[in-house]
């Protein structure tokens, strides 16, 4: 058994050294390609993915989501969506603005994240935003209520037809697309946001 | 068994082995689809759409798009044609306005590419 055990331990410790010169390596020549206009590789894309998934799951172990959400909570929460989310994130019917796409990684339009995410995750998400992303920490700016009442908000958005949308967003006195009937084309927007 | 017998059964037989065997195979269009699948990524399709081959495309918002080249109609509207398809891609909402797609934001070019893209998916 000793035999092995120096040798061993020495390779051990020349494996961690070498991957550390590779690690410093990568960042010290620019190997890692940071340009948002080229896309992740896809098993960083992969990894980045996943990371994001799982540390959402574990940091959102402790929050306490309200009993309820009252039709009030959902209204409220349209607006700070229609405000501060939308142009990235869209709506139904609704699009980024245009600059969006020029993002990696792209925001996703989050019509179903209701689906995807228990609301203990999406107020994480919001609240303490998503690093190395352009999505922010809203917590800062917007408080907890007003981050529970996004999260009710999305919980009812998989069930907001884009008309429902559009009329949310006229009561608050907002442009949009006109929906005149499935037989005419309404004025289509260039852009919103 | 009789030949007109064996016919049927033959191309019963193709049918049963290859989805490529309906999907049209178009002439170049001017898209190229390496170039769709990064605008895909670009454009978040994903986030409503499953697509194949586009990393973390799973989205249930619309209808999932594996084999498109083999679709028929565009959102029950048009055509599945090249030209179609660009337009779809480009402006979903002259085509059926208040669905839930929204506007792209693609050039005509890049929904060029991503109709290349989707013809891909046999």
């Amino acid at each position: 058994m000793k035999r092995w055990l120096i040798p061993g331990a020495v390779g051990l410790v020349l494996g961690y050294v070498l991957m550390g010169l590779v690690v410093l390596a990568v960042v010290e020549f620019g190997l890692f390609d940071v340009r948002a206009s080229t896309p992740h590789k896809r098993i960083v894309a992969w990894a980045a993915h996943k990371a994001m998934i799982d540390s959402m799951r574990l940091h959102s172990r402790h929050v306490q989501p309200p009993e309820r959400f009252t039709p009030a909570d959902v209204v409220a929460g349209f607006h700070a969506y229609d405000t501060h989310c939308v142009m990235c994130h869209g709506g139904p019917g609704v699009a980024r603005a245009a600059w969006v796409k020029g993002m990696t990684p792209s925001p996703p339009y989050i019509v179903d994240s209701a689906r995807f995410w228990t609301p203990a995750e999406l107020f994480t998400i919001v609240n303490d935003g998503v690093k190395m992303t352009a999505m922010p920490a809203w917590g800062d700016t917007l408080g907890r209520g007003r981050v529970w009442n996004v999260v009710a908000f999305l919980e009812a958005l998989p069930y907001l037809s884009p008309r429902d949308y559009d009329a949310l967003r006229r009561a608050k006195g907002q442009m949009g697309p006109v929906f005149t009937g499935p037989k005419t084309a309404g004025p289509v927007p260039a852009q919103n946001g | 068994m009789n030949a007109r017998l064996l016919a049927i059964l033959g191309c019963l037989a193709l049918g049963a082995c290859g989805e490529s065997a309906k999907a049209p195979h178009w002439p170049p269009f001017g898209g190229d689809p390496d170039q769709g699948r990064v605008l895909v990524t670009r454009a978040s399709c994903g986030a409503c759409h499953r697509i194949p081959g586009v990393e973390n495309a799973h989205g249930e918002v619309g209808p999932p798009l594996a084999h498109y080249a083999q679709r028929t109609v565009i959102a029950g509207m048009l055509p599945n044609t090249p030209q179609n398809l660009t337009y779809w891609i480009a402006h979903p909402q002259a085509v059926v306005p208040g669905n839930a797609m929204p506007n792209t934001g693609l050039s005509d070019q890049e929904a060029r590419d991503v109709a290349a893209y989707l013809y891909t998916l046999r």
